[in-house]
C-alpha cells in the first residue's frame, strides 16, 4: 500500500469538458428550451393549504374553456400508489391533500396563460384537518396521522414504521449504560437544523410526446432509469414503450433525483393527443418537488474520560419525512452513523426517526442528512472537548478512526487517509497561530459512503476511427461523464476529443443509476473501462494480424497500435477502423460489479437499508475561519481548508470544482439557507429573494487538499465518489468557529445573523 | 394595452396624462409583475430613452441628477462619490451589476419601498426631487413625498424628472450604509444614512440621520439638534439609542422587530462614524459596507 499525500495547491491541469462550449456560447439546448409542433402549456393545480379533506372537485368549467384540451385528476389517471420505499403516494391527491405543493389536478392548454386560467377555474373545497407540523409532537402517541392508513401501504421488508415514524433505524454496539458509567464526564447537546433547498439554477422542465402507443419525455432530471421506472409503474407502462431524454441539465444538486411529474406530463399529452410542455417557476421548484433537505431535532450525549478517551455516544434524532415518503427511508440510517460519526466510539446507542409531517417531502440532497448531522455532531464534539479541556483539533487526532480503527457500526477500515485531512485542513487554515479578537477557525471532520451500484456503457469506433460512449450515466454538471472520454481514450490510445458522448437516454444506453449517490465515475466508470478494453482487444487482435506480431505485443498509443519493443512497426488505429467497417464491428460493452459491503461485527441494526456499511469511505475535514460582527451577529467566512480523501484523484480540476462548489453551498446552509414554515405548514421564503442562496461576491479563498489513497473496492484507479462529501464538515467548521467567538454554539441551522446575535445575547433557543 | 416609447419630457408626461405609467429600468415593476406582487400596468410610456433625464449637474447650488440615471453611473460619479457619498454608499448596493445597470435613481424613489436604498441618504441629503405633469412643475422635499410603503403625494400624472441636491456645507460628510445577509442581491434589512457637519476642532455642528426599513417609510430620526458640540463618539452612540427608540418595525421572514430595532441602531451608529471621517477629511472607500465590512468584512 502506497499513501500518497498530494497537496494541490496550483492551478489543476487543463480539462476541456466535452459540453463546455455549448454551455458557455449558448449553443446548448435544455428542457425548457424545446419547442414541438403544437406544443400545449401544462400547469398544475396545488393544495395550497397544508393538510385538508377535499369535500368537493369540479373541473367542469375549466375542461369548457376555448383553449384547454385536457384537464387530470386522479379520476383519470391509473389508480396507483407509488414510492421507492413506502408506497404511500399517488400521482394526484385522491380524497386528503397532506402538503401545500401536493397536485390536485393538472392542465393542458394552447399556451400558459391560459392553462393558468383553467387551473384558477377548477373548484375545489376543502375541508381542514388538524396540521402536523412539529416533528417531536408527531411522535406523540396524541398525534393525529398524516397517513391513517399507513398500515395498509405497501413498503419495503426491512422498514420499521409505526404511525407517523415513517422509517426508524438504530445502532448498537457495545453497553451504551456502561459506557456512561465509566465516564468522567457526560456532555449532552441539543441542536435542530432547520430543513433547506437544492436549488438548481434551471427550474424543472418536462416534456412529452406520444407517437402511437410510445411516449418519448425530455425531462430535468439527475436519474432517467428512475424517471422512466416511475412513469411505467404509475402510467402502467412496459419499459419499452417510454423513452426518457435528458438535454443538458441546469443542475441538480439531488434536487432532481427520483421522480418527479413525467407521468403527470405524459397522461396529459396522451389525453390532449398534443406534446405538452411543463415548465416550473422559481416559487413551483421551492414548493412542490419530494426533494428537500429534511430538518432534523438532534439530542446527542457523549461520555469522555479525562484523558479525552470516548467511552460512549448516545443520541436521539427526529427528522422531518414530509408528508410522503420519497426516497427519505434510508436516511435513518445514514443520519444515524453521521451522528455516530467517524469516530473509534467502543459503545454507541443511536436511535433516529423519520416523521411524517404536512410539510413538503424530503428527499436525497446532496449528501442527503449528512451536513445537518455532522454539524450537531461536530458542534457537540467541541463541547466534549472544551469540557477536558482539549484542544478540539487534538482531539479529533485522539479519536477519529484511522487505518484499521473500528468504527461506531463495527466496521473495520482499509487504508484511509482522516488523520491526513485532519492535519492537512488545520495546517492549511493557519491553525494555531493568533488571530484577531473577532476571527477564529473552527474545524470539523466528515465521512461519506461511496455507492457501489450496477452501471452499463457501449462504446464503438466507426469506420473513420471516430469512438462514441453511449452510456446510461447522467451529467448533472459535475464533470463526472465529461471524465469518461479520458477513461476510454487512455484505454484505447486515443485522445478524449475522438469520442463523442451518446448520453441521458434510456432507449439507447443500458441502464445507470444516474447522476445521485456520487456515483457516476465510481460505477460507469469501471463501465466504460471494461467496454473499452473489449474494443481494445479487437484492435489489437486486427493489428497483430495486420503487423504480423502476437496479440500480447501489441501496445495501442498515441492513434496507432504498434509491436511493444519496435515503434516503428505500427498502423493507426484509423486505418485498423476501417478494416474493422468491412468485418467484425469494433463494439465494446461493459458492466461494472458493484463491490461487497464491508462486514460488520459486534453492532447491531434495526430498521437496516444498508447505510451501516461504508463501501470506500470517503473523508474530510474543513477548517474555516470567521470574522462575527458581535453587534449584528452577522458572521462572514474569509477563508476555508478542505482536505479530502477521495482515493486517487482522476480529474483534478472536476475535483476541485466539486469542492469549491460544495463548500460555498455549505457556506449557506451554514449561514444563511433555511425554510421556515406558518402555521398551517406552508413556506414562508419559497422566492431567491427571501431564501438565500450565496453569491459569487460572498466566496472566500478556498484550499483545497487532496489525500490520494489507492482503495481496492472502489471506482475506476481507486478513485472514490467526491461529489456529496466536501458539502458534511463546512457548517460545521463554521459552527465552531461561531461558538469560539461567542464562548458558547448556536444551537439551531442555519446559525443566521439574528439566531447568532440572540446567541451573543445569551439566548440559546 | 398600450406602449409608448417617449422621447422628450413632453411626450412621456403627455402619455401620464392620458393614463400612462413610467417605466424606465423596470427593475421594480417588471420583477414585481413576474412575482405577482401587482399586474403591469395596462399603459406604459417608456421613459429610459430621455436624454434629458439622463444628466448629472453640477450646479451652483447643488447637483441636479435626472431620475433616468442608473445607479451604475450615480456608484460611480467622482462628483457624488466625493461630495455626496451616501448616494454613492447606496447606489453601489442596490441588486446585482445588471440591476443598478437598468435601474434608476427616479424609478428607486417613486416606488417608494421603505427598504430601498437610496432614500435614506437622499433624505438626510436634504434632496428634493421636481415632478412633472401637463399642469406644471413642482419641486417637492422628499420627507414629504413619501406617505406611505409604495405610496407618494404625487399626483399619477406626475413624472418625476429631477432630483436636486443641495451644495454640502464645508467640513461635512454623509454615508449610507445596511445589515445584509450577502453581498450581492440583497435588500436591506435595515439600513441608516448620516449627514454630519463638524467644526474645525471636529466637534459635531448638525447631523441628520434616516432610517430604512424600520417603518412604513424611510424616516428622519428626531431630537438630532441636541447632538451639537458633542464629540463624534458621543454623538454616534446617542443616534444609535435615538434611532432604534423610534424606528416603529415590523417582524417577517427576514427579521424579528426586535433585531430590526437594535441593528437599526448598530447601523446609525456606524453610519454617523463613517459620515464624521468624511467630514474630518478621510477617505472611506465606497460602498461603505464593504469599507467596514456589515455582511461583509474584508
Amino acid at each position: 500500500m502506497t499513501a500518497t499525500t498530494t497537496a494541490i495547491t496550483t492551478s489543476p491541469p487543463r480539462f476541456v469538458r466535452a459540453d463546455g462550449p455549448d454551455k458557455v456560447t449558448g449553443s446548448g439546448r435544455y428542457t425548457a428550451d424545446l419547442s414541438l409542433t403544437g406544443v400545449l402549456a401544462a400547469k398544475f393545480r396545488y393544495a395550497n393549504i397544508g393538510h385538508a379533506r377535499i369535500v368537493r372537485l369540479d373541473v367542469t368549467a375549466a375542461r369548457a374553456m376555448p383553449g384547454v384540451f385536457a384537464v387530470l385528476t386522479a379520476d383519470d389517471v391509473p389508480d396507483v400508489r407509488f414510492g421507492p420505499f413506502v408506497q404511500d403516494r399517488t400521482l394526484f391527491a385522491r380524497d386528503v391533500v397532506r402538503f401545500e405543493g401536493e397536485i390536485v389536478a393538472a392542465v393542458a392548454a394552447v399556451n400558459a396563460v391560459v392553462a393558468q386560467r383553467a387551473v384558477d377555474a377548477i373548484v375545489v373545497e376543502y375541508e381542514p384537518l388538524p396540521v402536523i407540523n412539529d416533528i417531536e409532537a408527531a411522535l406523540s402517541v396524541e398525534s393525529a396521522l398524516v397517513h391513517p392508513d399507513w398500515q395498509s401501504y405497501g413498503a419495503a421488508d426491512a422498514l420499521v414504521r409505526d404511525r407517523n415514524d415513517a422509517s426508524f433505524a438504530s445502532i448498537t454496539k457495545g453497553d451504551v449504560g456502561a459506557g456512561m458509567a465509566a465516564a468522567d464526564h457526560i456532555i449532552e447537546s441539543r441542536y435542530v437544523a432547520d430543513g433547506c433547498h437544492a436549488v438548481p439554477i434551471e427550474p424543472r422542465a418536462v416534456v412529452a410526446q406520444w407517437e402511437g402507443n410510445k411516449v418519448t419525455i425530455w425531462t430535468t432530471t439527475q436519474v432517467p432509469f428512475d424517471a422512466r421506472a416511475g412513469v411505467c409503474e404509475t402510467l402502467q407502462l412496459p419499459t419499452n414503450r417510454v423513452r426518457i431524454i435528458v438535454p443538458h441539465l441546469g443542475g441538480g444538486f439531488g434536487g432532481k433525483c427520483g421522480f418527479h411529474y413525467e407521468a403527470h406530463i405524459a397522461a396529459l399529452a396522451r389525453v390532449a393527443k398534443r406534446p405538452v410542455r411543463l415548465v416550473f417557476t422559481r416559487r413551483e421548484e421551492f414548493i412542490a418537488p419530494d426533494r428537500r433537505r429534511e430538518s432534523i431535532v438532534f439530542n446527542i450525549e457523549t461520555g469522555v474520560l479525562d484523558d479525552g478517551t470516548i467511552t460512549a455516544r448516545r443520541a436521539w434524532l427526529a427528522m422531518d419525512n414530509g408528508a410522503y415518503t420519497a426516497d427519505a427511508a434510508f436516511f435513518s440510517q445514514l443520519a444515524a452513523m453521521h451522528t455516530a460519526g467517524p469516530y473509534r466510539i467502543p459503545n454507541v446507542q443511536v436511535e433516529a426517526h423519520l416523521v411524517y409531517t404536512n410539510h413538503q417531502p424530503s428527499g436525497s440532497v446532496r449528501a442527503p442528512t449528512a451536513p445537518q448531522a455532522c454539524w450537531a455532531l461536530e458542534s457537540h464534539t467541541d463541547e466534549v472537548a472544551a469540557a477536558v479541556g482539549i484542544d478540539p483539533v487534538e482531539f479529533r487526532r485522539r479519536n477519529a478512526v484511522d487505518t484499521g480503527a473500528v468504527g461506531p457500526s463495527g466496521q473495520t477500515y482499509g487504508e484511509i487517509g482522516l488523520q491526513q485531512c485532519i492535519d492537512l485542513a488545520a495546517g492549511g487554515a493557519g491553525y494555531g497561530q493568533p488571530l484577531p479578537d473577532d476571527e477564529a477557525i473552527g474545524v470539523a471532520i466528515g465521512w461519506w459512503p461511496s455507492f457501489s451500484v450496477p452501471s452499463g456503457a457501449y462504446i464503438k469506433i466507426d469506420g473513420d476511427g471516430a469512438g462514441q460512449i453511449i452510456t446510461g450515466a447522467q451529467e448533472c454538471g459535475t464533470g463526472s461523464v465529461m471524465t469518461l472520454r479520458d477513461l476510454a481514450a487512455d484505454e484505447l490510445g486515443m485522445k478524449p476529443e475522438d469520442f463523442e458522448l451518446v448520453y441521458q437516454d434510456t432507449a439507447v444506453a443500458p441502464y445507470d443509476m444516474g447522476a445521485t449517490g456520487s456515483q457516476t465515475l465510481l460505477n460507469n466508470g469501471r463501465a466504460v473501462i471494461a467496454a473499452a478494453g473489449q474494443v481494445a482487444e479487437q484492435l489489437k487482435k486486427l493489428a497483430a494480424d495486420h503487423l504480423e506480431a502476437a496479440e500480447a505485443d501489441i501496445v495501442l498509443a498515441d492513434g496507432h497500435a504498434y509491436v511493444a519493443g519496435t515503434p516503428a512497426t505500427t498502423v493507426s488505429l484509423v486505418e485498423l477502423a476501417g478494416i474493422a467497417a468491412g468485418g467484425q464491428l469494433l463494439i465494446g460493452h461493459g458492466s461494472s460489479t458493484p463491490a461487497e459491503a464491508p462486514p460488520l461485527a459486534g453492532s447491531s441494526c434495526v430498521g437496516d437499508l444498508g447505510m451501516a456499511a461504508f463501501v470506500a469511505p470517503q473523508f474530510s475535514c474543513h477548517a474555516v475561519r470567521v470574522k462575527l460582527d458581535r453587534d449584528t451577529g452577522v458572521a462572514r467566512v474569509l477563508h476555508v481548508s478542505a482536505a479530502h480523501d477521495s482515493g486517487i484523484i482522476i480529474n483534478p480540476i472536476g475535483a476541485h470544482g466539486q469542492v469549491e462548489g460544495a463548500v460555498m453551498m455549505g457556506i449557506g446552509q451554514a449561514l444563511s439557507e433555511g425554510t421556515t414554515y406558518d402555521d398551517q405548514a406552508r413556506q414562508r421564503n419559497a422566492a431567491l429573494l427571501e431564501y438565500k442562496l450565496q453569491t459569487c461576491a460572498d466566496a472566500p479563498p478556498i484550499l483545497v487538499q487532496f489525500v490520494e489513497i489507492f482503495t481496492p473496492d472502489a471506482g475506476p484507479r481507486g478513485a472514490k465518489g467526491l461529489a456529496e462529501a466536501p458539502n458534511i464538515a463546512t457548517a460545521a467548521a463554521i459552527s465552531n468557529a461561531l461558538a469560539k467567538l461567542i464562548g458558547r454554539p448556536v444551537r439551531q441551522l442555519p446559525m443566521t445573523a439574528e439566531r447568532v446575535w440572540n446567541t451573543i445575547q445569551g439566548d440559546a433557543s | 394595452m398600450s406602449f409608448v416609447i417617449a422621447t422628450t419630457i413632453a411626450e412621456a408626461v403627455a402619455a401620464m396624462a392620458s393614463g400612462a405609467r413610467p417605466i424606465a429600468g423596470g427593475t421594480d415593476l417588471v420583477v414585481g409583475a413576474r412575482h405577482g406582487k401587482a399586474a403591469l400596468p395596462q399603459h406604459l410610456v417608456a421613459i429610459d430613452r430621455i436624454e434629458a433625464l439622463l444628466v448629472v449637474h453640477d450646479t451652483a447650488d447643488g447637483v441636479t441628477i435626472g431620475s433616468g440615471v442608473s445607479h451604475s453611473v450615480l456608484e460611480s460619479h467622482p462628483l457624488l462619490a466625493s461630495a455626496y457619498s451616501g448616494l454613492a454608499d447606496a447606489s453601489a448596493l442596490v441588486g446585482s451589476p445588471s440591476t443598478r445597470n437598468l435601474g434608476t435613481i427616479g424609478g428607486n424613489i417613486m416606488n417608494a419601498s421603505p427598504a430601498m436604498d437610496t432614500g435614506a441618504p437622499l433624505l438626510v441629503l436634504g434632496a428634493q426631487v421636481e415632478l412633472q405633469s401637463m399642469r406644471g412643475s413642482r419641486r417637492v422635499p422628499l420627507s414629504e413625498l413619501w406617505t406611505g410603503p409604495g405610496r407618494t403625494s404625487a399626483a399619477p400624472d406626475e413624472l418625476c424628472v429631477m432630483v436636486h441636491i443641495p451644495t454640502p456645507l464645508v467640513r461635512s460628510g454623509s454615508a449610507y450604509l445596511r445589515l445584509e445577509y450577502r453581498r450581492a442581491m440583497e435588500i436591506a434589512v435595515v439600513g441608516a444614512a448620516a449627514c454630519v457637519v463638524l467644526d474645525e476642532d471636529g466637534f459635531v455642528v448638525s447631523a441628520s440621520v434616516a432610517l430604512t426599513a424600520v417603518a412604513p417609510t424611510i424616516i428622519m430620526v428626531d431630537g438630532l439638534h441636541s447632538l451639537a458640540g458633542a464629540n463624534v463618539p458621543e454623538a454616534a452612540v446617542r443616534v444609535g439609542v435615538l434611532a432604534a427608540g423610534q424606528a416603529t418595525p415590523i417582524s417577517d421572514v427576514r427579521a424579528s422587530a426586535q433585531y430590526r430595532r437594535h441593528t437599526v441602531g448598530v447601523m446609525a451608529r456606524r453610519a454617523v462614524e463613517a459620515a464624521a471621517r468624511r467630514a474630518a477629511g478621510d477617505i472611506v472607500a465606497i460602498p461603505l459596507n464593504r469599507a467596514i465590512g456589515i455582511g461583509a468584512a474584508s
